[in-house]
């Protein structure tokens, strides 16, 4: 019994940072039609800022942490006015070849100032004191993270029910014309959403860095693993990447938990499975 | 004299000579690079091989509109096809390439099955978990593919029984030449044919082909199959030049490489496939040659440009300039 | 036949070059090829800066002859890119000594090169044992699992450890790892209570730490590639509380000196097996290391730059000796000793790779405030064990 409370343990704090990585990328997937590769780079970025700020310059961790957050919420919103908007335009193969392109530099740039190796984010020896459950001992961080994946959950839903915003998203994620025409300023939407994204990308990468370690080249290492809890989730629905997160997260840890030699075979076997008989994911819409 | 059958008729011949064509200039190209570059052949081998694959990848995402991240897995299958056939059954070539040929179609018919049914997003994911499945497990079947080390110790027998594979890499340069020729023609031949033509119709609108009456379905798994096949081949020669299959033969940076190479030459267009190719393996070299830590600035930027200034890709390149001569005046 | 046709090409080379190039007839060419770009990029940095500080140190010339190093990028495990790279490096530009080599595929996949050139391949890294069969051109100055896997289970065994799990990562070096650990400690009255394998792309271990922790072990041995995995596995091992479980740690590579500091004070405590520490006790050592702070500020000494400077030495040695005859030069390389940073070296006469010591190493903070493996045992001159001609 303890074995599978801890499999659900280990497996809801993996989900919870996957989930925070994600759903900015199922929002601009599924607002802006846009299939963004350079995604997780805002993840980097936002560990890459961390570790200069904390490790370099000396600045507490939870400071350099929030300031991390609002420097990549920037940088994300000069992006989408100066080049995003410009690939919403293109067809499916041009943003492709677009995003890799920004990715690459994203990259490039990393390793050019601060190397290829990992990135200590320099975070408080208490984060990693062991917390006592009961039937499994957990890290503090991973207690945080799992709660910090709660909390962005509800305040993205009520973001999205309780907020004009959210309305002017939802309407625009159900359809942009329609949405235009009524008079909703899409272009500032999109705007919005993209820079909540990737804000978002950015705090799920500075949280999830015990375990998926930042350096140079994490959006390209991790970019599969992005995507799938999108296609998973359903494009464009928040609860959707939530569930897949969950699931995926704990599918994988009891796969690695229970069948180490052969559990990656039947996690994509599992992903190959859902994906074919209900290819609009979780709970995205029928396209 | 001006009657309208002789024209017909010059026309036809031109039709006829049309999939000659690309050929032609193949051959050329591939011979001034001989004389050119003698000492970079084991480069341009590598760069004629990606050739054979991008083409293999144009068939379905240029011609059908079927956009994949999995291409690697036909390659993969292939290269292991070919190399296990040379160590353990026949050591020539030929036969390695007909067993990747048939690996590669397998593998492609298999899948194809399930993941032609998806659209989107989902179809790239599946393409990309299948190619994770065969990867690990070539990594876990370490008696048969030798893991992580790699399938090593292939070797070819001489070509046709006459030319041994050279040091400098003259013969593999060659063959792979004349087997980029042959896949050429065909495709060329199979682009132009009612079947390329059905294709096309389905890239542009699948739900109108299936209103007249078209098989969409069925049409897909079997270019899906022969671009399998042909992804085999590549991934054959791959195996039998270099002597060694890696589980890196799956790895998704080389179907992301395949994609990205299309689009940078043109999709829907056989010529954008070589050039896409060529211009990319180029760059990558010459710039990992002169700052092997920092490349990775020029690709991006390569990628934007050519996205920004020719979202057709590089064989929209003499168009476009044509474009611009004539608004001038 | 091959070879004439070689030969032909380089005279036809000959006949093409101007002036410029017959000025520099005794420079000797050596071909490193290795990984500058991707996600493994650190190996080829770790190279180049250690054949940076040889050369520093040593000058350029040996017995008269320039030598020159030429950069080859193969951008990670890539067979079919290795052997390309080899080819244009012996036939245009004519080296003598190939040299490098990261991973085990890049390694094989020149063997058959070798042989035809008749050139040394003096490999950096590249652990799996039955790489120097392939080839008898292959030198080797890192190390191989079987080599620091049983003595780390000598060492455990003798520090009181009775039940072991191992755990390596699912790919050949692991299971060698794996087979050589338990075999070792097996003969030492030990048991293996269970052996795990977990996937290589893994970076969540939490779920192995909890299987670790229910087989009733009280010690873990492990093995995984350095860089993420290692990271996340010492850190899981920490975090899951089996230290305060009282579930030793024995490991090889797992606190390399580059991620060292990433792990922080995690680290301090963990005991490791490996054949080099940057903080190994010896004049020559500490000349290494600072020579390296100075060219390249930021860097850290790590088995990667202790196998190419040696490496390098290697080359430089087998240059004095013959020049750039391939056969005479191997044959020169074999039984060959030496002082390393690392320790005394020797070049197995039989596995043409190196013998050397194993230290069991452990974390702490030196007086600089800095984290360092100290050595705290010494194995001496083990050989590559998992060699079987």
């Amino acid at each position: 019994m303890s074995i599978i409370f801890s499999i659900v343990v280990d497996g809801v704090a993996y989900g919870m940072i996957l989930f925070m990585i994600s759903v900015g990328l199922s929002i601009t997937m599924g607002l802006m039609r846009i299939i963004n590769l350079a995604h997780g780079g805002f993840a980097l970025l936002g560990g890459a800022a961390v570790h200069v700020l904390s490790v370099r310059l000396g600045v507490p961790f939870w400071i350099a942490s929030f300031t991390a957050v609002i420097i990549v919420i920037v940088l994300a919103l000069v992006l989408e006015r100066l080049l995003y908007r410009h690939i919403y335009g293109f067809g499916e193969l041009g943003q492709v070849l677009a995003t890799i392109g920004i990715v690459f530099l994203m990259i490039a740039t990393v390793n050019l100032f601060l190397g290829s190796t990992i990135l200590s984010l320099g975070a408080p020896q208490s984060l990693t004191a062991a917390v006592d459950l009961g039937f499994k001992t957990l890290p503090l961080h991973r207690v945080i993270v799992i709660l910090a994946g709660f909390i962005i959950m509800a305040s993205l839903w009520l973001l999205m029910e309780k907020t004009r915003f959210g309305i002017y998203l939802r309407a625009a994620v159900d359809n942009k014309v329609a949405a235009a025409s009524l008079g909703i300023n899409t272009p500032r939407v999109f705007l919005a959403a993209f820079a909540i994204g990737a804000g978002l990308a950015a705090f799920g990468g500075i949280l999830g860095a015990e375990l998926l370690p930042i350096e140079a080249y994490y959006p390209l290492r991790y970019m599969v693993l992005f995507l799938i809890v999108v296609s998973v989730g359903g494009l464009g629905s928040i609860p959707g990447s939530f569930a897949a997160s969950l699931g995926l997260g704990i599918l994988d840890t009891a796969g690695r938990y229970l069948l180490p030699g052969t559990g990656t075979i039947f996690f994509f076997l599992a992903i190959t499975a859902l994906l074919a008989l209900r290819p609009q994911g979780l709970m995205g819409k029928a396209q | 004299m001006t009657n309208a059958t002789d024209q017909v008729s010059i026309r036809r011949k031109m039709g006829r000579l049309a999939p000659v064509l690309p050929a032609l200039i193949v051959s050329v190209a591939a011979a001034i690079a001989f004389i050119l570059f003698p000492y970079d052949l084991a480069f341009l081998t590598r760069i004629v091989i990606m050739m054979i694959f991008v083409l293999s990848f144009d068939l379905i995402l240029g011609y059908a509109g079927i956009a994949t991240l999995g291409h690697a897995a036909m390659y993969g299958c292939g290269a292991y096809a070919a190399g296990l056939v040379s160590l353990h059954l026949a050591s020539d070539p030929l036969i390695g390439l007909l067993a990747g040929a048939v690996a590669g179609a397998l593998i492609a018919w298999i899948s194809g099955c399930v993941l032609l049914r998806a659209q989107g997003v989902a179809l790239l994911m599946i393409s990309i978990a299948v190619t994770m499945v065969l990867q690990e497990t070539a990594s876990q079947a370490r008696w048969l593919t030798g893991g992580a080390d790699g399938l090593a110790g292939i070797t070819v027998s001489p070509l046709l029984g006459m030319f041994e594979f050279d040091f400098v890499g003259q013969v593999a340069f060659v063959y792979s030449v004349c087997i980029l020729i042959a896949v050429l023609i065909f495709c060329c031949i199979l682009a132009s044919s009612p079947f390329g033509l059905a294709l096309r119709g389905i890239e542009g609108s699948a739900s109108r082909m299936r209103a007249i009456g078209t098989p969409v379905y069925r049409r897909k798994v079997t270019v899906y199959v022969i671009a399998g096949a042909i992804a085999g081949i590549a991934g054959a020669l791959a195996a039998q030049v270099t002597g060694l299959v890696g589980i890196e033969v799956f790895n998704f940076s080389l179907s992301a490489d395949v994609m990205v190479m299309l689009i940078v030459g043109g999709a829907g267009r056989l010529y954008g496939a070589l050039v896409g190719t060529l211009v990319f393996m180029v760059v990558h070299h010459i710039a990992a040659g002169i700052d092997p830590f920092n490349w990775l600035f020029v690709i991006g930027f390569m990628l934007l440009i050519i996205v920004f200034a020719l979202p057709k890709g590089l064989i929209s390149l003499p168009d476009r300039l044509v474009a611009l001569l004539r608004r001038k005046p | 036949m091959k070879f004439k046709k070689f030969a032909l090409c380089a005279v036809v080379t000959a006949a093409f070059s101007t002036a410029s190039t017959m000025a520099l007839a005794e420079t000797i060419k050596v071909g490193v090829i290795a990984t500058f770009s991707g996600p493994n990029a650190i190996w080829g940095k770790q190279f180049r800066e250690a054949i940076d500080v040889y050369v520093a140190q040593h000058g350029d010339e040996v017995a008269g002859n320039k030598v020159e190093f030429i950069y080859k990028d193969v951008g990670g495990p890539n067979a079919d890119a290795s052997k390309a790279a080899a080819q244009e490096l012996l036939v245009r530009e004519g080296v003598k000594y190939l040299a490098g080599f990261d991973f085990t595929p890049n390694a094989i996949a020149v063997a058959p090169l070798t042989k035809q050139a008749k050139v040394p391949a003096v490999i950096f890294n590249a652990g799996t044992s039955a790489i120097n069969k392939q080839s008898e051109f292959f030198l080797r100055t890192s190390f191989t699992l079987s080599q620091l896997a049983q003595p780390a289970a000598q060492w455990a065994a003798k520090s009181g450890a009775k039940k072991v799990v191992t755990a390596v990562s699912d790919y050949n070096p692991g299971i060698d790892a794996e087979a050589a650990f338990s075999s070792s400690f097996e003969k030492n009255g030990g048991a293996i209570v269970e052996k795990i394998r977990m996937p290589l792309q893994t970076t969540d271990f939490a779920p192995f730490m909890q299987r670790i922790k229910a087989s009733g072990a009280d010690a873990v041995f492990a093995f995984l590639p350095v860089g993420p995995a290692t990271f996340a596995f010492t850190k899981a091992y920490n975090e899951n509380g089996l230290k305060a479980a009282g579930i030793s740690f024995y490991g090889t590579g797992e606190t390399d000196e580059t991620t060292l500091d990433a792990l922080g004070d995690q680290a301090i405590g963990l005991v490791t097996a490996y054949h080099y520490s940057a903080a190994h006790d010896s004049e020559l050592n500490r000349s290494f290391v600072a020579k390296l702070k100075e060219l390249h500020p930021g860097s850290h000494a790590n088995m990667a730059s202790v196998g190419a400077y040696d490496g390098v030495d290697l080359i430089y040695k087998m240059i004095k000796v013959a020049g750039t005859d391939g056969q005479k030069a191997v044959e020169a390389a074999k039984g060959l000793e030496w002082e390393s940073p690392r320790g005394p070296v020797k070049i197995d006469p039989v596995s043409r790779h190196v013998i050397q010591n194993v230290y069991i190493r452990q974390v702490e903070r030196a007086a600089d405030g800095t984290l360092i493996n100290k050595e705290i045992a010494t194995i001496p001159n083990v050989p590559d064990l998992g060699f079987n001609p």
